[in-house]
């Protein structure tokens, strides 16, 4: 019998080749980048709970988790809105199982699930990234619709997407950061880049930090 | 179309399933409490398949599958098609159920 042994890679193995795509410029209209070795925990607070989950997350990262769609940035998570009553937990992996430590301050009072091999990150940002946007996601996106720190979760391509919105690269353009269904990255990643060609693109993949 | 969601805000309704009347209760008899058969089928088929078709303002079942995957109760004019008001279905959002009424 064959030895088989299972290697963890990402679901933009094949999709994500990192360099300029598209239109050649001196400067790439929008920057797609996968954010790798992430963490991700959904917590949905169970039947009456909410107030007590809130409580739970406020002790143990600090702040109370968004109440209406939007993501609030503590010390070591970002929690995003993801429906109501509920929100994912994202941070970068660690060696040590944050879902366990989780997992414990929500213990009976909200229902939690592994999202963290599940979702594929991926960021856009760069001058033109809304113009990109606006050809696969209905949001409006402008600053007074979708300021720093806004969250929705909405379909792109007819699949479920979270998005929020993250701090200003350092170029001082928005960064959206989308998190999508792994099994359907590689093709959203295509529906991303083709939309994004004609403005001229940099591909990247980069570690959570 | 554009659906406002009580939760996410205003989105396409490409975002939402219709499910149709939210009037229908569905019949709650006591196992064995001697009720008829008839009685009870006949509840259960008015139940399953009877529908008015209002021309008008009616109170339907809406899913925002492609958003929240909350369910929503919205009224609707079935003749223009304004949404006079979508709310929160009992049970989406454990906080917002009791908003419902229901």
């Amino acid at each position: 019998m064959a030895d088989f042994s299972w290697n963890t890679q990402s679901a933009l193995e094949k999709a994500l080749v990192p360099g300029r795509h598209g239109v050649a410029g001196t400067q790439a209209g929008v920057t797609l980048e996968e954010v790798r070795d992430i963490s991700l925990v959904q917590v949905m607070a169970r039947r009456g709970r909410a107030a007590e989950t809130a409580k739970a997350a406020k002790k143990l990262f600090g702040i109370e988790p968004p109440r209406a769609p939007g993501a609030a940035v503590a010390r070591n998570a970002t929690l995003i809105w993801s429906g109501p009553d509920q929100f994912i937990v994202f941070s970068a992996r660690q060696a040590d199982g944050q879902f366990a430590k989780v997992s414990k301050a929500f213990a009976g009072i909200a229902s939690l699930s592994d999202q963290s091999d599940g979702r594929c990150l991926i960021r856009i940002g760069g001058p033109r990234a809304r113009q990109a946007l606006a050809k696969f996601c209905s949001l409006d996106l402008d600053d007074k619709a979708f300021p720093l720190g806004a969250a929705a979760t909405t379909s792109i391509d007819h699949t479920a997407m979270n998005i929020w919105r993250g701090a200003d690269g350092t170029d001082g353009h928005a960064v959206f950061n989308m998190l999508v269904f792994t099994s359907f990255a590689d093709s959203l990643w295509h529906t991303i880049l083709d939309s994004s060609l004609e403005y001229g693109v940099q591909a990247s993949s980069a570690h959570a930090a | 179309m554009r659906i406002a969601c009580p939760f996410c805000g205003e989105r396409e309704n490409g975002e939402f399933t219709y499910l149709g009347d939210a009037s229908p209760k569905r019949p709650n008899f006591a196992v064995d409490g001697g009720e008829s058969p008839e009685r009870v089928e006949d509840a259960f088929h008015d139940y399953v398949y009877l529908r008015d078709n209002l021309a008008g303002v009616m109170r339907e079942y809406w899913y925002h599958g492609g958003g929240c995957r909350s369910w929503l109760v919205a009224e609707r004019n079935t003749v223009t098609h304004e949404f006079v008001s979508v709310t929160a279905a009992p049970g989406a959002g454990a906080a917002l159920a009791a908003q419902a009424g229901e």
